[in-house]
């Protein structure tokens, strides 16, 4: 039984950080329809510029979290002005491969600094151990990970439902001309959501980076990991990225436990939501709480 | 037609002359004339020089099917090389029990033809996105499969033997050279399908389906089968490719067949020009050149001393330079290759006047 609350508990943890990486992602496509293949590497530049600012400026982690927040958010910000600005008008298919490209393109850029390749950790800044409830280890790591999620995702609910700035961002994620006629810039949304998307990358990333250590490859993984949880929870559904989110979690996590000692090789956890995208995709493609398209001639 | 052999105009006045191939002798002559090119072109080059163009010839067929889903039918497709790769292990599977290749060829395509079809099963109810996404999780999914398979080594190299046809032996010495014979004669069969797709009514289907899809439903097409038929034929084409890839490296492994090689044929396809059959061989041939000269390139780097301790540059150099191309052409270039090849066209068709 403690096994199984063990897996739960880690299964929640890491579900919290694909909601985080997922809420951006859904931040973009409600705003301008536009996939975000480079989420991942959002997520990457984003824990790497943390880790830079605290080995190699001698930062506090609460600044250097600030820092790396801000300067990915800027990125986003930066991205859609110079590349997807000039896009607005072709066809979805051009928009789509050019986030693949530039996610590519991102890539290479990483890979041009010294964090491309190898294993890298904060330094700790946390006491080690942990408390112990119903037989579940946790450990400071997780516990401050979850209040930072929680408290993300508290800030970002708030600033949906009372901020003139979240009000205007979901008018225009429902319907364009509308908030055009009332005089929202669209424009200005498109690109605060690419700098939201590059804040909750950032966020992802942090919190990845206490828990489990700074990768590339693995930190760009999770921006792949985010397409089952956006379509479990539905495309344009906020909450349900959020509630899709923890399911995948726990989900794989449930599964490298209990399936792995049945695989030859393991790593269960790598293909199983996947899986569950393909079964989505074939029985309930709009998902838990996505709109369906109705099309009318 | 006054003139068969030069044609400043569109002088086509029955509906048969709109559909046929070639609009003048000219351009029929200069395509026996090039492919007869093509045919000698091996005997002056070097192995490697030949394996390059191997690699082009092979990476051309895949393109060709990538622009039958995503050019013709407007399906993304982001697991080429995932197809790719099931019709490489299938070649794995089949050619050591001495089967030829002759026959290995279409047996990988229609394997991976199958898997296209259970990929395409989504796009009886969604669009655009979420195909894409189905694709993308057969990328994970076939990679994941396998490299825990112990039927295909896990990923690691599995060899191939030897080819042989009608009693010429493919030797270590002409290895290259046996292949670059059997990839043109197969890209050339393809192509000419490929062309003759939108002469036929399956074809002019995807080609309305992409466009809009009610539309075509309400003339009486079906854009489910419609857009399964796309995946089904484009994943044959690189499963085709695979088979040959495989025979052409002499062993499978899983790192020819990642996302990364579906990220590579996708870039292919854009710069050729989506949908346009001179872009299919434009693309490979710009990239896959740019690929061998990034090796170079990344050396002198290194000779020059810009690197920084601990970076891959040759490693980085790849992606960088493929997301940037798909990017910028993507945004100043987006109809690819081919456009340049058009109006270089249609400057020596109306030569010496100026339009």
């Amino acid at each position: 039984m403690s096994f199984f609350l063990q897996l739960l508990f880690s299964g929640i943890v890491l579900g919290l950080v694909y909601a985080l990486a997922a809420l951006g992602f859904v931040l973009i496509y409600k705003a301008s329809r536009v996939v975000n293949f480079a989420q991942g590497q959002f997520i990457a530049i984003g824990a790497f510029l943390a880790y830079w600012a605290m080995v190699s400026l001698g930062a506090p982690f609460l600044l250097a979290a600030a820092l790396a927040l801000g300067l990915t958010a800027l990125l986003g910000f930066g991205v859609e002005r110079v590349f997807l600005k000039r896009m607005v008008g072709q066809p979805i298919i051009a928009v789509i491969m050019a986030t693949i490209g530039l996610a590519s393109l991102l890539d290479g850029l990483i890979h041009l600094t010294p964090y491309g390749a190898g294993n890298f950790s904060y330094p700790s800044f946390l006491p080690a151990g942990g408390v112990t409830l119903l037989g579940v280890q946790i450990s400071y790591a997780q516990l401050l990970a979850v209040g930072f999620t929680l408290l993300f995702l508290l800030a970002f609910t708030w600033f949906f439902q009372r901020s003139t700035l979240g009000v205007a961002m979901r008018s225009v994620a429902d319907d364009q001309m509308a908030a055009m006629s009332l005089g929202v810039s669209v424009e200005r949304v498109f690109a605060l959501a690419w700098a939201a998307a590059g804040l909750t990358a950032a966020a992802a990333g942090l919190v990845v980076g206490t828990i489990s250590g700074l990768n590339l490859d693995a930190l760009v993984h999770i921006g792949l990991r985010v397409f089952p949880v956006v379509i479990l929870g539905g495309l344009d559904s906020i909450p349900g990225a959020v509630v899709a989110g923890i399911l995948i979690g726990v989900l794989e996590n449930l599964a490298a436990g209990f399936l792995d000692p049945y695989v030859p090789g393991g790593g269960t956890r790598d293909v199983f939501p996947f899986l569950a995208l393909l079964l989505v995709l074939w029985f309930k493609p709009h998902g838990l709480f996505g709109t369906e398209e109705i099309e009318r001639v | 037609m006054r003139n068969p052999w030069a044609q400043t105009g569109n002088y086509r006045t029955s509906y048969r002359q709109d559909t046929s191939i070639f609009a003048t002798h000219r351009e029929l002559v200069s395509l026996l004339l090039f492919l007869g090119f093509l045919l000698v072109l091996p005997q002056f080059l070097s192995r490697t020089q030949v394996f390059i163009l191997d690699l082009i010839l092979v990476y051309s067929i895949a393109v060709l099917g990538l622009n039958i889903t995503t050019g013709y039918a407007g399906l993304i497709n982001i697991g080429q090389a995932a197809f790719m790769g099931v019709g490489a292990y299938t070649a794995a599977l089949l050619a050591p029990q001495g089967l030829p290749f002759w026959l290995v060829v279409p047996l990988g395509g229609l394997v991976a033809a199958f898997f296209g079809f259970l990929v395409g099963i989504p796009s009886l109810r969604v669009k655009h996105l979420y195909l894409a996404l189905a694709t993308l999780a057969f990328q994970v999914v076939f990679e994941w499969t396998v490299g825990h398979l112990p039927l295909l080594k896990q990923g690691g190299a599995m060899d191939m033997p030897r080819a042989s046809f009608l009693g010429y032996e493919a030797g270590f010495r002409n290895h290259f050279h046996f292949w670059y014979y059997v990839a043109l004669a197969i890209l050339v069969i393809l192509a000419l399908f490929f062309r003759n797709l939108l002469r036929t009514r399956y074809g002019r289907a995807l080609v309305a389906v992409r466009d809009n899809d009610r539309a075509a439903d309400a003339m009486g097409m079906d854009p489910g089968r419609t857009k399964l038929f796309a995946f089904a034929l484009g994943a044959f084409y690189a499963g085709v490719a695979g088979v040959l890839y495989a025979y052409l490296s002499r062993a499978v492994v899983i790192e020819d067949y990642t996302f990364a090689v579906s990220i590579k044929l996708l870039a292919m396809a854009i710069v050729g020009g989506l949908g346009t059959l001179v872009g299919s061989f434009l693309g490979p041939a710009f990239l896959e050149l740019l690929d061998v000269n990034m090796e170079a390139l990344s050396n002198l780097i290194k000779a020059l001393g810009f690197s920084v301790a601990g970076v891959d540059v040759a490693s980085a150099l790849r992606p960088l330079a493929f997301g940037l191309i798909i990017v910028l052409f993507l945004m100043f270039e987006p109809r690819g290759l081919y456009n340049w090849w058009r109006l270089v066209r249609s400057y020596f068709r109306t030569w010496p006047f100026k339009y």
